[in-house]
């Protein structure tokens, strides 16, 4: 074990004693948490894939990509105010720079779609740096004045350059093409024929999203994800936990920053067109709710609020008028009624609520037990004084670090 | 041997308020060192100071011979200087073992990618990461789960747990503020002997502590705070003959001796006016 241990820590004055019991593998099995959500993730996939087959029609398969463009942009605005607890009002201004950017290197400058996904990634990682590097030091309801008015300023700027077309944007954005074949040119598989853009836009966008998701599953449960967390429950423990608060912050925008890109440019080339009026503030406010009202930093809980946010007003359409009040409503009630969310981000699986925790094996010694000595702990205790609420001891001194 | 920890004519002002006033001491390796004072002494202020925290007015603090003054408290727990707080900070919506491998975030070798794409090195960071983890938790006597947020552990598991973590960021220096505040008599017991085994870690311990008894016991040198000043540094049998700290601790009543039963009482009467509550002593086996 030792030398696992050298190659995975750095060199560190003091090691832990090894443990005095071997755990068991944490489960796996299809009921376990991990277990579940992945079958739960599978079938989602294996649903968005069946999709098309079930009803190819334009109309539902461009609803569901914009659903999934939705799902994307709710994954990296998770990073940023689910995970590290950092308040975005302007989060839709990131989106804006991905579908700028790859709007403006293929219509301008002739580029294919795909070389203009790297551009996208740095314009968004450059953007992130810039907004947050000054912003990250502020505390966090200063934070959420700053990023509203960024996000003002990337629509306003764009509604007034020549580069990004004006109000009226950028139009005749192509499609993603790669030598000679585009997708407009078709294609016939599994005896289904990819006939215009439409559909292949939905399979990017589902490769795409899965992409988003996972990977940001992978990077909250990670070595990245706990100091995002940690950032979040307490900054300054986190601080004395040898975590650098602020380069985590800026981190997690960061990230936020490229997954709103990448659904930009999604976005771009599944409408073809873009504007300054699909970046309004409206979106940020819409993309934040999704995110609270599934969960915050809960993967499968901003599923639900992207899917629901993207997809309700769709699904209300026959109420005409009436649909953003009933939306309206309906978010109202969920947020009385689940507060944290419609699915927290610490909630355990229902059958998995009573298990029972992990015991000490019998044959651990005593003394070993951190020294807690049960013998002490005897008659002679109870006439020692009570133990007290310890928040009671010294009222005065109510926050530890004051700044 | 030079001391680990060098603190020299320490100040520290709040405005119009000296919350530290001068204070110096040394910490050495496998040293327990006990900062006593009554509220308000300015203890935690210079654990603030020496953690990064606050900007001292003036004064000097050296770690390991180096300046650690205008050092950010996580540059500076990643020198080897880890502490605790006095109102216990885990991370609350984390679980147990989740807040301790936290603390070992500047000594994983686990980079973005590794993590985006679970190689190898994920693997083996990961596992090596739970494992010093659960260590630690064994070490100091943690018994619940460990998949537990920690708001649903008792008050004296959760005190465990900080003690975990902060021992996980691998200090050679680890500061303790009033880690026994809010346990019953055995789990004081416990904590004191979990203090000793750390020490002998080769752990310099710095001890800010309200129970006396425990303090005589525990500490090989103790300093003694009032209204930020300093007002005494020695060992135990010195200080507890020390006229103007039975002074500062007792005011009028200074015949009866500065022992244990005193002090024990007089944190009692404080203890008495709320109702005991449950958690504290949920520690059944
Ligand atoms: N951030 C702060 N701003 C103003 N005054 C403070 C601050 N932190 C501590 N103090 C004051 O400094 C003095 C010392 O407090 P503290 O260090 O918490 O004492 P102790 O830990 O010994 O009980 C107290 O008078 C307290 O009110
Ligand atoms: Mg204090």
């Amino acid at each position: 074990m030792a030398p696992q241990l050298d190659l995975a820590l750095k060199h560190a004055p003091l090691r832990a004693p090894a443990p005095l019991f071997e755990r068991g593998k944490p489960a796996s099995g299809p009921r376990s948490q991990p277990g579940f959500m992945k079958l739960l993730g599978a079938l989602a996939f294996a649903f968005l894939l069946a999709l098309p087959f079930i009803d190819a029609s334009a109309y539902t398969i461009s609803i569901a990509t914009s659903a999934l463009i939705y799902v994307m942009l709710c994954m990296g605005l998770n990073v940023v105010v689910g995970y590290a607890g950092l308040l975005d009002l302007g989060y839709i201004a990131f989106f804006a720079v991905g579908a700028y950017v790859s709007g403006i290197l293929t219509t301008v400058l002739d580029w294919p779609m795909w070389a203009a996904v790297p551009a996208t990634i740095l314009a968004c990682v450059l953007a992130g740096i810039i907004i947050g590097g000054p912003t990250l030091r502020l505390r966090s309801d200063y934070l959420a004045i700053v990023t509203l008015g960024f996000g003002e300023i990337i629509r306003i700027t764009a509604n007034n350059l020549d580069v990004t077309g004006g109000p009226s944007g950028i139009h005749g954005i192509p499609t993603w093409s790669f030598g000679d074949w585009s997708f407009r040119d078709g294609l016939d598989l599994f005896g289904l024929h990819f006939s215009g853009t439409v559909l292949f836009y939905y399979f990017v966008a589902i490769v795409v999203a899965t992409v988003g998701i996972v990977g940001v599953g992978r990077l909250a449960r990670g070595r990245m994800g706990r100091a995002w967390k940690a950032v979040r429950d307490d900054e300054d423990a986190a601080e004395a936990m040898g975590i650098n608060t602020y380069f985590t912050k800026i981190s997690a925008y960061i990230i936020g920053a490229v997954w709103a890109g990448l659904a930009g440019q999604l976005m771009a080339t599944h409408l073809t067109a873009i504007s300054p009026n699909s970046f309004h503030f409206l979106y940020s406010a819409l993309i934040l709710m999704a995110v609270v009202l599934g969960g915050m930093g809960s993967t499968p809980g901003v599923i639900i609020g992207g899917l629901f946010v993207s997809l309700a007003p769709e699904l209300l359409r026959e109420f005409a008028e009436w649909r953003y009040l009933i939306f309206g409503v309906l978010l109202v009630v969920v947020m009385i009624f689940r507060p944290a969310g419609l699915w927290p981000a610490t909630a355990v699986l229902p059958w998995l609520r009573r298990h029972k925790p992990q015991a000490w094996p019998a044959t651990a010694p005593l003394e070993s037990l951190g020294g807690d000595d049960r013998a002490e702990v005897g008659p002679a205790a109870g006439a020692r004084p009570a133990p007290a609420d310890p928040r009671a001891q010294d009222p005065a001194d109510d926050g530890e670090v004051r700044r | 041997m030079s001391a680990l920890l060098e603190v020299r004519d320490l100040h520290l002002r709040f405005g119009g308020v000296k919350a530290v006033d001068g204070l110096s001491f040394d910490v050495h390796e496998g040293e327990i060192l006990a900062v006593i004072g009554p509220n308000g002494a300015g203890k935690t202020s210079a654990f603030n100071c020496i953690s990064g925290f606050y900007r001292p007015t003036s004064g000097t603090i050296d770690f390991e011979g180096r300046s650690i003054m205008r050092v950010l408290p996580s540059t500076i727990t990643r020198r080897g200087m880890a502490r605790t707080f006095q109102n216990l900070r885990l991370f609350k919506e984390m679980t147990v073992l989740d807040n301790v491998k936290t603390a070992m975030h500047a000594n994983l070798r686990e980079g973005f990618f590794d993590t985006l794409l679970h190689t190898p090195r994920y693997r083996r960071a990961e596992e090596a990461c739970a494992r010093e983890a659960q260590g630690w938790l064994d070490f100091v006597g943690f018994e619940g789960d460990e998949q537990l947020y920690v708001t649903q552990l008792p008050y004296g598991e959760q005190r465990r747990v900080e003690i975990a973590r902060a021992l996980a960021t691998s200090p050679k220096l680890l500061l303790l503020d009033e880690p026994a505040a809010g346990l019953n008599y055995g789990e004081k017991q416990g904590l004191m002997r979990l203090i000793r085994k750390i020490r002998d870690l080769g752990v310099g311990i710095v001890l800010i502590e309200h129970d006396m008894g425990l303090v005589m016991d525990l500490a090989e040198r103790i300093v003694v705070l009032n209204y930020g000043k300093e007002i005494a540094d020695g060992t135990p049998a010195q200080i507890k003959a020390d006229p103007v700290v039975i002074e500062a601790y007792l005011g009028a009543e200074d015949d009866e001796a500065l022992d244990d039963t005193t002090l024990t009482g007089m944190v009692a009467t404080v203890d008495d006016e709320v109702p005991p509550s449950g958690d504290a002593g949920g520690r059944s086996a």
